[in-house]
């Protein structure tokens, strides 16, 4: 029991759930307390000592039946009823007859359960190997009961039927053959199907440990170098990062006291000096960054975009507020949106309602539009950052709103993905935007852009 | 304190508190491993009802720590009674004189000063919070500390070392052990991810909305007044809110205020106007309402009679 619990808990931290040896343990001592008698309250006292996010219990509910299967009842024999005699003698036309079915009906008639070398052959041939999700095991299942011909079943089954008749058992003695075969094929069925399951989680387990190795060169990577996959990868990492983020920032927050002296406190915790100032209290008072982000979500710059709100708004309790802005050729509100929705609902939302032109890219009039419509948002405790590569499509940079905007705000700083030696380059303003600008950070890739976030919430 | 999982069930019920198998395994073992219980999910579930209905069951004593933005260590754990060290300082201020006036040298009416400085920094002028008091305490206690997401995440830091050990170092007194091991809850509306170290440390369980089965049980057992038939009807009216796409989702709270005004109103049926009067006791924000109001519609054109809503 305590390795099957051991390579569940394997299984689910293959599957994205993280699972520390603490918790494995308290499963251990929940199941000592709880017995095994109950399949619900052990699922539960599982689920409990080890699932703590609520995103996660479906991977849960999915991958506990595979490992603590419902233990299969062994196939029924439902040749029990005939004499050694019949039963040679309809093994015997079975054999002239049945060809492919051959294997699948020795373990449908007489109960024999299939081997694990037999069923792992199947699943190779079926293709297990290259599936990536428990969720296609049924899938699966279906190739390999194909794979045993399964779909002639019912012929070659009413064919025997007839030849039992013929042999002389009464219908009564048919019926009952039939429906323990009918059983067994549910049970092998079902059979197929959490091996395949049990395979796939496996494969899981071994490949998670390149993945972890995987992520990590992954963030080094350009945005711009990542395929649809890998960026998946990385958006499974961002919550994960942005907790690690979050701790350093909360820490970071209650250490930097700013030095200002809290009369109030002071005077209370020298009340049992007599009123001496011996014990200074400071103010704690955080200040949390109040931000304005402007993203540039043209084409090239999608992925960065999409990484950067979502951290962005992983990290909402560790800002005092945030508005953003999106912008292609002109300015558009989304804060709202992320208001509304989940981190990773608002950014797909906003990337889906603003979808890309071709070269319409328009710095400058968004600028002006937010020196127009949005210039109020800021004031001196304002960080505004703007994400974008600074490519203008050789539209008016707008240099004097920009100036408009540094002078409003407490900071102003840039992000882009673009390597120095390219700004200024074609259509690039980037030139002239940086001086203006208290700091530029260069964003490439999820690495750059974790660094880059973690110092603008100083 | 519970010897199975069905007593769990029963000890429950006798609180009016209708449990799921899912929390009475989970319940039965945050007793059997003393370990804290973490409940997640959407607000007026009875989360927090839980705790009560679990200190009461177990006859422990419920002491409640409100979490919210800002909380710090004084207000969760101790504080001195300053006020009261400087009036009694001030009211006793003759008696230290006397005990001063023969002291040869200032050393040794510092000494002598010393050797009664305890009576400033005793339990006496210690103002004990929530969680002093739930380790000071000689009784079972069951500590519920709610909405844990609401406060920073320095403080769950500094819940955690407490929850740990279940003592803590007062500076002036030395370190406090609890005498016995409180039982703790946690709720949290999960508005931010808890961190890492803190769920690991407890127990699990998400409440979610109950089903139409659930919660009418729920409805019947609180408000017995209303009619088997009303309850119903009203309990599916809210499930079919609940599948909207609304900013607040009515929760169990909501659905029991509901009823009661129901009860109040003396409806006989849910019709159009009893719905309309009464859509605000479920509904906080007017654009959902006017998202209800248009379900409504659309099912009254459909039902003809406008009795159900579902």
């Amino acid at each position: 029991m305590e390795e099957r619990i051991a390579r569940f808990v394997s299984g689910l931290r293959a599957s994205g759930v993280r699972v520390s040896i603490a918790e494995s343990e308290d499963a251990w001592h929940a199941v000592n307390h709880m017995g095994i008698l109950d399949r619900d309250t052990y699922r539960l006292s599982l689920r409990s000592t080890l699932i703590k996010d609520p995103t996660d219990i479906p991977i849960f509910e999915e991958l506990f039946p595979l490992y603590f299967g419902t233990d299969e009842p062994p196939l029924l024999n439902p040749m029990a009823e005939l004499t050694p005699e019949q039963q040679d003698q309809l093994w015997d036309m079975i054999q002239e007859f049945a060809g492919d079915l051959e294997e699948l009906l020795s373990w449908l008639l007489s109960g024999q359960t299939p081997s694990e070398e037999d069923l792992q052959e199947l699943a190779d041939m079926a293709g297990v190997q290259m599936a990536g999700s428990p969720q296609q095991a049924e899938w699966y299942a279906r190739r390999m009961q194909r794979l045993l011909g399964w779909e002639h079943l019912e012929e070659v089954l009413e064919q025997i039927w007839e030849m039992l008749a013929e042999m002389g058992l009464s219908p009564q003695e048919i019926d009952a053959i039939k429906e323990q075969v009918g059983e067994n094929q549910e049970q092998l069925s079902e059979h197929l199907a959490d091996f395949a399951g049990r395979q796939i989680v496996d494969q899981m387990v071994e490949e998670s440990a390149q993945k972890r190795d995987n992520v990590h060169e992954l963030m080094q990577r350009s945005f711009n170098a990542l395929g649809e996959r890998e960026m998946q990868l990385l958006r499974d990492q961002v919550r994960r990062l942005a907790a690690r983020l979050r701790s350093r920032v909360a820490l970071r927050q209650k250490r930097g006291k700013n030095g200002k002296l809290d009369a109030k406190a002071t005077i209370r915790a020298n009340l049992r000096y007599s009123g001496v100032p011996l014990e200074l209290r400071f103010k704690t008072r955080r200040t949390k960054p109040k931000l304005v982000v402007l993203c540039d979500i043209s084409t090239s710059m999608r992925p960065v975009a999409e990484f950067m709100l979502h951290l962005l708004y992983e990290l909402q309790d560790q800002v005092a507020k945030t508005r953003s802005f999106a912008f292609i050729s002109h300015i558009v509100d989304v804060s709202d949106t992320f208001n509304r929705h989940r981190p990773a609902t608002a950014v797909q939302r906003v990337l889906h309602d603003l979808p890309p032109g071709y070269y319409n890219t328009d710095l400058g009039n968004t600028l002006r539009g937010f020196v127009d419509g949005y210039l109020d948002t800021l004031d001196n405790r304002t960080t505004f950052i703007v994400l974008g590569d600074g490519r203008n499509n050789y539209n008016d940079p707008a240099l004097d709103a920009f100036q408009e905007i540094k002078k409003r705000a407490r900071r102003v700083l840039w992000l882009n993905p673009e390597y120095p030696r390219q700004w200024g380059t074609g259509d690039s303003d980037m030139l002239q935007y940086a001086p203006l600008c208290d700091h530029v950070y260069q964003v490439r890739n999820l690495a750059q852009l974790t660094d880059a976030i973690d110092k603008l919430m100083a | 304190m519970f010897e199975s999982l069905e007593h769990v069930g029963e000890a429950l019920a006798d609180q009016q508190y209708i449990a799921s198998s899912e929390i009475m395994t989970v319940l039965f073992l945050a007793e059997k491993l003393g370990k804290p219980l973490l409940t997640e999910g959407p607000a007026g579930v009875g989360k927090t009802e839980l705790g009560k209905a679990w200190a009461a069951a177990t006859g422990r004593r419920l002491i409640r720590l409100q979490c919210y933005e800002g909380l710090d260590e004084s207000k969760a754990l101790y504080e001195w009674e300053y006020a009261k060290q400087m009036l009694y300082t001030q009211l006793l201020r003759d008696k230290l004189s006397d005990l001063l006036a023969d002291a040869q040298s200032l050393t040794e009416a510092a000494d002598r000063l010393g050797s009664e400085e305890d009576v400033f920094f005793s339990d006496r002028f210690l103002l004990p919070r929530p969680l002093l008091q739930a380790i000071n305490s000689d009784e079972p206690v069951l500590l519920l500390v709610d909405e844990i997401d609401r406060a920073d995440a320095e403080f769950e830091a500094f819940l955690l070392e407490i929850l740990s050990d279940f003592q803590v170092s007062i500076p002036e007194l030395g370190t406090v052990t609890a005498r016995q091991h409180p039982a703790v809850i946690l709720t949290s509306n999960n508005t931010r991810e808890l961190s890492e170290a803190l769920k690991r440390r407890c127990l699990y369980i998400h409440i979610d909305y109950p089903n139409v089965a659930e919660e009418l049980r729920i409805v019947q057992l609180k408000v017995p007044e209303l009619g088997p038939e009303l309850s119903r009807q009203a309990v599916e009216a809210v499930q079919a809110l609940r599948q909207l796409d609304l900013r607040k989702s009515p929760s169990v709270s909501e659905t029991l205020d509901w009823a009661r005004a129901l009860v109040t109103l003396n409806a006989s049926s849910l019709d159009k106007d009893t719905l309309e009067n009464t859509l605000t006791v479920l509904l906080k924000y007017e654009s959902d309402a006017q998202q209800a109001r248009r379900l409504m519609r659309r099912s009254m054109g459909e039902e003809g009679d406008g009795r159900t809503y579902r």
